[in-house]
């Protein structure tokens, strides 16, 4: 391979490729430091400060600009996320414990699944509320509406998680169990939940993530109570200031205190296996 | 023998328990609601209400509509230049993280990378690129500032570039990802074994790498494609507007409570989507590949 | 239940994989209290036998019985028969200890903590891993792990136990341990061990009674020596790799094989015509030299030396491979030249021949 000349060529550009995708945030980032409550969503930076931070929180004096309104919609949605997570992550373990076992129309089953992460938010969104509004002719809501297709967006992600850590399980330690005389209820409680939980953790992640931060969807099924892509959505169409700009900062150091959370627990649950196989290189 | 069955029916009941929640969920809130589109695209229309009373009026409306399939046109054109440009962008990115970079450190510290603005809401992602794009926007400061421009260029925020360039960074990463899988997965002996019968890079590349890629490539298309197609928000917000996409024409009609009109576009965003991911899998048999 | 009816007894089980038979109506069952050896070569349907006795997976006809009572549609957990993995299977979140209290702690028997400490304990005591007790299964050698599975499973006081391959994953070495080992501990339990290897050394030593299986078929049971001398098909004497096995035809009283024709006194009944000479029971001579019995020429190869004993490697005119055990306590082996052509020969008294006519 003439990796001479190929490699640093492409090493730059993967640089620069990077800078592509962080270069927005960045200038977002800086932005948000201006001057308020004059200062505007654009260079030159008049003077940096943190007032765009203290207007999210409500820490300044009242001005011409309203403060943003995810007060609410924070709350709705990371108790949707939740709920989404729970009941995505309950169904994706159900549905992959039940695959490893075969059956007729498994593959029908897979594709029925699989499909709710490929068919566009869009459509989703309009169908449900079709369904809610037009046949069923109920209200819709962001813990009702939204909610169901919230799951249906998630659930094969958590499902397909959950079978890639289920392909990878050793049948024999259940049959060993149950050859002990312990039911299979039981032995899914004390053998194979441990030993799965990180995949769970990671499924539990992906759902969070994913419907903390879902909006076609939602737009169309959560009817009038908002969530918080909402509400950023519902600053587009109006006047921009930078305070949208330290709330996007703020919600990403959230993500990542989120991560870092999931890291920690991830490191916890695998800590012991390190610990001892550190201890047998001494020993 | 009845014991036996009896048996395996106890088991296989099991299975189906685990796995009936599931598969009602799909049905009743994914499947259903695509069956209502369908539906509805045939109900009739009045200013105010919709009924079940069936009629072609709806689809009429829209092919007729200049404004309406134009907004068929501009979907496929925008799918097109962004899929092209994920390709043309993501591919090198992938072959460097893939194939080129030793150290499967360095390679997954690439990667994370590459996910990490994931974790950054969509929307703000989207919004970053006002800041950056606008006429006091970032990009035109550095070009004047360098010189190469006197007066700012105003074409870059709010016109189909822009809703061009947001899309292509935020979806380029699905077309890396599956790629530099496929590459990360050539066994790099067989490389080393042409290059050792004289291969220059460039035959190499055409004859192994490229067609060992190629799944890697069709999974990344169609990522790309089922969120493009479906896309509304970046045009909404990227573009002032001045861009509608199918996606976009659907939300307006909901807003303005037009179920039938904007059923029928869902059904031509469904019918476009199938053809398109149908039209992927053809290239290559995922099945045999992953 | 008393002391002769079997432990266990399978009744023309049948398992089929699609189209592929595992089990062909199995009739098997093993008495109380014995040390019961099953061999059988890779895809004979040795492994799908014991889940099938495990309850793991359901025959799709025939019955099973345990200490009497049918079994067939009980649940594996409900069962009460041991199962030793060729993994071990260990659960890795747990403690030694932990590991072999499991069963008292989940299971359906009610006994209290300081019960469980103690019948641990002598687990622990009995399979020599005292000390071992708070170390993770990641933490103790394959051989540790072998006793902890042995433990786990043997504290539950079962009357069977089924060993599927349990020394497979052990060295060479620390095999011929645990067969020792694995005898001496079944023999302090009153438990019969149902042990299931595709190696036909270690069938030999361990069972008290040694079945083998072919093609999901019980071909023969018998003591040990019984087996080793006197296998009751062709196919048998191939499993236990100590025979060299002929092609021929047989004919009113007399084999016609590559060595000329011999006349043989007993026929036992087999699906084609075989003539079988015990590797020490096959001599090389010189050429010209007078030989016992028939003769077949062949060139050596090479030889092996195994401490007690040395194999020859001869090949005949229609490149057959032929071996010759030479056991050492009989004094020096010949020398034999690479390449040079030998006459082979035995006494025809100690040939087993095995013909279709005896079959009718």
């Amino acid at each position: 391979m003439e990796s001479k000349v190929l490699k640093p060529v492409l090493a730059v550009y993967v640089a620069a490729f990077i800078l592509f995708l962080y270069g927005p945030f960045f200038v977002l980032a800086i932005l948000s430091f201006q001057q308020g409550p004059e200062g505007g969503p654009q260079f030159p930076i008049i003077e940096w400060s943190t007032y765009w931070y203290r207007h999210l929180f409500g820490f300044t004096p009242p001005s011409r600009i309203a403060p943003l309104p995810v007060g609410e919609a924070l709350v709705r949605s990371l108790t949707l996320a939740f709920m989404t997570m729970v009941t995505a992550t309950v169904l994706g373990v159900m549905a992959a414990q039940a695959f490893r076992r075969r059956f007729k129309g498994k593959g029908l089953v897979f594709y029925l699944i699989v499909l709710g992460m490929m068919v566009p938010g869009v459509l989703t969104g309009l169908g449900t509320s079709l369904l809610a509004n037009n046949v069923i002719g109920i209200e819709r809501h962001w813990w009702s509406t939204a909610f169901v297709a919230h799951v249906v967006y998630t659930f094969p992600f958590a499902f397909l998680v959950m079978l890639a850590i289920l392909n990878r399980f050793d049948n024999s330690v259940e049959e060993a169990s149950w050859a002990l005389g312990v039911s299979p209820v039981r032995t899914f409680r004390k053998v194979t939940f441990p030993l799965i939980f990180p995949g769970v953790l990671s499924a539990m992640l992906f759902a969070f993530t994913l419907s903390f931060d879902e909006f076609p969807r939602t737009l169309f099924a959560s009817g009038r109570d908002q969530t918080l892509p909402l509400a950023i959505y519902g600053t587009f169409s109006v006047e921009i200031h930078p305070n949208i700009f330290a709330f996007g900062v703020m919600t990403t150091l959230f993500s990542f205190a989120l991560l870092s959370v999931y890291g920690i627990l991830m490191a916890l649950s695998v800590r012991r296996a390190k610990k001892t196989a550190m201890q047998e290189d001494i020993v | 023998m009845t014991v036996d069955t009896i048996r395996n029916n106890r088991q296989k009941s099991f299975s189906q328990l685990l796995l009936a929640p599931g598969v009602f969920w799909m049905l009743l809130f994914l499947v259903a609601p695509i069956v209502m589109i369908i539906y509805v695209s045939f109900w009739t229309q009045t200013t105010f209400s919709i009924n079940s009373t069936l009629t072609l009026a709806s689809w009429k409306n829209f092919f007729s509509s200049e404004a309406y399939v134009g907004a068929l046109w501009t979907t496929l054109r925008l799918w097109l230049i962004v899929l092209s440009l994920t390709f043309i962008i993501g591919y090198p990115a992938a072959l460097f993280v893939g194939l080129l970079v030793k150290s499967k450190t360095l390679a997954t510290v690439l990667l994370v990378l590459c996910v990490i603005p994931f974790w950054t809401s969509f929307l703000i992602r989207v919004l970053a690129w006002r800041p950056m794009l606008g006429k006091e926007g970032a990009i035109n400061i550095i070009l004047q500032k360098l010189g190469l421009i006197n007066t700012p260029i105003e074409a870059l925020l709010f016109s189909e570039l822009s809703v061009v360039i947001g899309m292509t960074q935020i979806y380029v990463v699905f077309m890396v990802g599956p790629i530099a899988f496929m590459l990360g997965r050539i066994d790099r002996n067989i490389i080393e074994a042409a290059r050792d019968l004289g291969a220059g890079f460039g035959r190499i590349f055409w004859k192994i790498i490229f067609p060992l890629s190629l799944p890697g490539v069709v999974v990344g298309a169609i990522f790309v494609s089922v969120m493009v197609l479906g896309e509304f928000a970046t045009s909404g917000a990227l573009s002032g507007r001045k861009v509608n996409l199918l996606g976009n024409i659907i939300v307006t009609q909901v807003g303005s409570l037009k179920w039938a009109m904007a059923s029928v576009v869902g059904v031509i965003l469904t019918f476009l989507l199938a053809v398109v991911v149908a039209g992927f899998l053809r290239i290559v048999d995922l099945k045999s590949e992953l | 239940m008393n002391q002769s009816e079997p432990v266990f007894r399978l009744e023309n089980v049948t398992r089929r994989y699609g189209d592929l038979t595992a089990l062909d109506s199995i009739n098997f069952e093993a008495p109380r209290n014995e040390y019961l050896s099953l061999l059988g070569p890779s895809g004979s349907g040795k492994t799908c036998l014991l889940r099938i006795i495990a309850g793991f997976e359901k025959p799709d006809e025939g019955k099973v019985y345990f200490q009497g009572k049918d079994i067939t549609s009980l649940p594996a957990h409900e069962r009460g028969i041991g199962f030793v993995f060729q993994n071990f299977a260990l659960f890795p979140h747990l403690s030694v200890f932990e590991n072999i209290a499991f069963g008292f702690r989940n299971g359906t028997m009610n006994v209290d903590a300081s019960e469980i400490d103690k019948r641990v304990g002598e687990a622990v005591e009995m399979v020599g891993l005292a000390g071992l007790e708070d170390r993770n299964p990641e933490q103790i050698s394959g051989g540790q792990k072998q006793r902890v599975a042995l433990a786990r499973t043997l504290v539950m006081q079962p009357k069977l136990v089924l060993l599927d391959e349990p020394l497979g994953a052990l060295d060479a070495n620390l095999r011929g341990r645990m067969q020792t080992e694995l005898r001496m501990i079944r023999e302090q339990l009153d438990v019969t061990f149902l042990h299931v290897t595709g190696s036909e050394t270690e069938a030999l030593a361990m069972g008290d009674t040694v079945s083998v299986l072919d093609s999901g078929k019980i071909i023969q049971t018998g003591a040990p020596d019984e087996i080793y001398n006197d296998p009751s098909s062709s196919d048998v004497a191939l499993f236990l790799n100590r025979f060299n096995l002929f092609e021929g035809k047989l004919e009113k009283g007399s084999f016609a094989g590559p060595f000329g024709e011999v006349a043989v006194k007993k026929v036992q009944p087999n699906d084609r015509d075989m003539y079988a000479i015990r590797y020490d029971r096959t001599k090389a001579y010189k050429k010209g030299q007078t030989v016992p019995g028939p003769a077949l020429p062949a060139k050596f190869l090479a030889s092996e030396y195994l401490g007690s004993s040395i194999i020859f490697l001869f090949e005949t005119v229609d490149r057959k491979q032929v071996e010759i055990d030479h056991h050492l306590s009989f004094g020096d082996p010949d020398e034999y030249k690479v390449g040079e052509e030998y006459v082979l020969s035995w006494d025809p008294a100690q040939a087993l021949v095995f013909g279709k006519e005896a079959t009718q």
